[in-house]
């Protein structure tokens, strides 16, 4: 665990790292939004309201993909007490937030042409639009414990506790299809099998790696913007007490 | 294509969310790191 | 050094992995028990098996939901009737308004509405469910041939 503690090390791994993920996330994100939207057929029974798919399911992943990245640092920060783990937190949870709306968002305007509605209080719908909820929760508590620190992600604890009792809302939304009755239909890919023919999986599993490589370029980016505000700060807080 | 009005904002919103969370993260990353390298110089 | 009992023995990191499991379980054991008294409150509708087997009094607003049977489709202008089925049972619905393109004989359907003194439901609305299988018409054309109501 600690051999990653170095910031240092980190940093030399970063720079590499963020401009080969953003890059080469905006490339497949492109070629499956492309394909999604001018090159693959319409849906037997939805027509081509099914290219909604393409930005709602890589949304949708993000959402709860990057709570459970989010929750694990949380984890992290807390046992281990390893500053990265908290940067790391902090930089996914607005970057999750984003996803989490678009989703929503994304899967309102799929909702009405297929469904007949924009939105129902079903299990799936209201367990997602918890998740955003516990993303703005966070994002809220992180920024005032911050502030009371000095800016110092390392020292609060409440967010990260709040990230880790959240979890229990993931499993919630996985099956919430399967629970419960729900509009929302069942998960199409499971590690067996998938309902989606061939022609339509192909610009989905492309935007899902793309969205996907996009969102770690971003996180990557994001904690490096925080180590060197961190280092920035304690640069100002030493030449205010040399020459203070 | 039907149902356009529907499809085009869908994605015209992801879109501007993926590339407007790459570009605010960039600047930001961009003013620290600078910030930073001008200390060092100093 | 001395050997304590307990928590106290651990290093501080191990111990905060300790709390940190026990807390974890504690909290999943707690949403467990939550979820399963919760139960069927959180559904969003109800099969016909579950509305004839606890029937609601009539009046009473209620979602049903199911497949559209096969051949119950008629119309009559504004008017639509039908039976929900889940392959058990099946409750006859009629329903004024317009129906979501995706309405279709075989396909997922979820009503809101109340049961008549005649036993008919009377649905205020109609939602379309779709299933989780997605391909071209051409595939689906080829695998069986997809009846388009109205």
């Amino acid at each position: 665990m600690h051999r990653f503690a170095n910031p240092a090390r980190f940093l030399r791994i970063a720079r590499v790292l963020t401009p080969l993920l953003t890059l080469i996330g905006l490339g497949l994100a492109a070629a499956g939004l492309w394909i999604g939207l001018f090159a693959s057929p319409p849906d037997y029974q939805q027509g081509d309201s099914v290219r909604i798919m393409y930005v709602h399911v890589p949304a949708a992943w993000l959402a709860s993909g990057g709570y459970l990245g989010m929750a694990i640092a949380s984890a992290v920060a807390l046992v281990w007490r390893h500053p990265l783990a908290a940067i790391a937190a902090r930089a996914i949870a607005p970057v999750g937030a984003l996803f989490t709306a678009i989703c929503l968002v994304s899967g309102s305007l799929w909702g009405k042409p297929t469904w007949g509605t924009y939105w129902v209080w079903d299990a799936r719908l209201t367990s997602m639009l918890v998740l955003l909820f516990l993303y703005l929760g966070y994002l809220a508590l992180a920024s005032a414990e911050d502030e009371r620190h000095g800016g110092d992600p390392a020292q609060g604890k409440g967010a990260a506790i709040l990230a880790l009792v959240g979890v229990v809302n993931l499993p919630i939304i996985k099956f919430s299809v399967e629970w419960w009755n729900t509009l929302h239909q069942g998960p199409s890919i499971t590690l067996t099998k998938s309902t989606i023919d061939p022609a339509m999986l192909l610009p989905l599993m492309l935007s899902l790696a793309g969205f996907t490589l996009v969102f770690g370029g971003v996180v990557l980016m994001r904690m490096r913007a925080a180590l060197a505000r961190t280092r920035t700060a304690a640069r100002g807080r030493r030449l205010a007490e040399a020459y203070a | 294509m039907t149902h356009a009005e529907f499809i085009y904002p869908s994605y015209a919103l992801t879109i501007a969310g993926l590339l407007g969370a790459v570009a605010w993260s960039f600047v930001a990353m961009r003013r620290a790191e600078a910030a930073v390298a001008k200390e060092r110089r100093r | 050094m001395t050997r304590r009992a307990g928590l106290g023995r651990l290093r501080p990191k191990h111990q905060r992995l300790v709390l940190l499991g026990a807390a974890l379980v504690a909290l999943g054991g707690a949403s467990a028990l939550a979820l399963t008294t919760l139960g069927d409150r959180a559904t969003y509708f109800y099969a016909p098996s579950d509305v004839l087997a606890h029937a609601p009094e009539a009046g009473r607003a209620i979602r049903l939901g199911g497949l559209v049977e096969r051949g119950s489709v008629i119309k009559a202008g504004v008017l639509t009737r039908f039976r929900v089925t889940d392959n058990a049972h099946e409750v006859a619905v009629n329903y004024t308004g317009i129906v979501p393109d995706l309405f279709r004989e075989g396909q997922g359907v979820i009503t809101e509405g109340r049961f008549g003194a005649n036993g008919v439901f009377v649905a205020d609305t109609v939602l379309a469910k779709h299933d989780e299988k997605y391909m071209p018409p051409e595939v689906a054309g080829s695998l069986h041939k997809v009846g388009r109501v109205g």
